[in-house]
């Protein structure tokens, strides 16, 4: 399969993404290493996106000609303390895997996540050791690898040891 | 914790120097002895908390942090608290994970007292927690005495967290250290 990069896109979800959503969401493949349970039906589906996508302060559809192939999702902490940290997670459809997308999207949501949140100064993203893939993709985007945590927390029951990138606002080259 | 010109030596020397360090609960009858750390501004260096004014802010934070404190003991010698040494707790996932954190009266620094409580404690939470499989620390990168407590209680050094708080208007660089339940040989 060849994929244009330059058709990667980045939109807020619409309940008309459900199918689209649940090729991936759907995919324990993808649901692997993230903290949601693999989905498992198109009412699940649209009660995600109508419950948690479109309510979220940062997420987006990865899109090719405008249908959705995966997400980047971006959380901002809360609390006068915590609020100039954020978290990042991503997915993309497996059939997608290997043509460099997630890095596209990933490089294409980070400029455009402190533009929108002026306040963040640091993006976390924990990445569980095994996770060589989504490893890859920060490392590519710029991300700057800080150490691994052992055995910092529970994922799907399991005990992981995660390694913990971040990408500062003052990591972002000079405007033009 | 202030690194001191007197070189230290073996653990041995501060054991017999302070032979009654115990660990107890801090409560609210310990309020002078509170404020003579917490009103220090050598001590509150590196904390993200201002140094304590009055004693009516004293008593309160005893009695609405530490009194309620999943696990917080004063350090004390003959029973007389110079400090405190505390572990936090999670909940859900995040439940494996506790922080620890500790202070000290700066006339105590340079003697391996707040080594020795991190010891008693890591000989002691695993039990007490079960649950318990990580213990972590986040020292500032430039608490170089503080980094060291950590290392010689066999803590190790993961990494440094880039601006990962701002403290008093300044973003500052952490330190992360853990020990895990399974570093832990009795």
């Amino acid at each position: 399969m060849e994929v244009d990069l330059s058709k990667i896109t980045l939109r807020p979800f619409k309940l008309e993404d459900a199918d689209d959503f649940l090729l991936f969401a759907g995919d324990d493949q993808v649901t692997n290493y993230l903290r949601w349970q693999t989905l498992s039906s198109k009412q699940e589906a649209l009660d995600h996106i109508k419950d948690v996508c479109i309510p979220h302060p940062w997420r987006r559809s990865i899109c090719i000609d405008n249908c959705s192939i995966g997400f980047i999702s971006i959380f901002p902490f809360s609390g006068e303390e915590d609020r100039f940290k954020a978290n990042i997670g991503f997915g993309v459809a497996a059939k997608y895997w290997g043509h460099g997308i997630a890095t596209k999207a990933v490089k294409m949501a980070v400029p455009q996540f402190f533009v929108d949140f002026p306040d963040v100064v640091r993006l976390e993203a924990f990445i569980d050791a095994q996770n060589l893939g989504s490893q890859r993709v920060v490392e590519k985007t710029g991300f700057q690898k800080e150490g691994m945590l052992r055995k910092y927390a529970y994922m799907k029951g399991k005990l992981r040891d995660m390694f913990i990138y971040t990408f500062l606002s003052t990591d972002l080259p000079a405007n033009p | 914790m202030e690194v001191t010109s007197v070189v230290q030596l073996d653990q041995t020397k501060a054991k017999d120097e302070y032979p009654n360090l115990s660990l107890r609960p801090l409560q609210v009858s310990d309020v002078d002895d509170f404020m003579v750390w917490a009103s220090d501004e050598k001590v509150t260096r590196f904390c993200t908390w201002e140094p304590y004014t009055n004693k009516e802010d004293g008593l309160n934070y005893i009695k609405n942090i530490v009194v309620p404190h999943p696990w917080l003991r004063a350090i004390c010698i003959d029973d007389r608290p110079v400090g405190a040494i505390s572990v936090s707790a999670n909940s859900g996932n995040d439940k494996c994970r506790g922080e620890l954190g500790y202070v000290l009266a700066s006339k105590y620094w340079g003697k391996g007292i707040v080594t020795r409580a991190v010891k008693m404690v890591v000989d002691t939470i695993f039990v007490e927690w079960p649950h318990l499989e990580r213990l972590e620390a986040l020292v500032d990168v430039e608490n170089v005495g503080s980094q060291r407590v950590l290392e010689k209680a066999g803590f190790q050094r993961e990494g440094v967290l880039r601006k990962y708080f701002i403290v008093k208007g300044r973003s500052r660089d952490r330190v992360m250290f853990s020990f895990l339940s399974t570093d832990y040989q009795s």
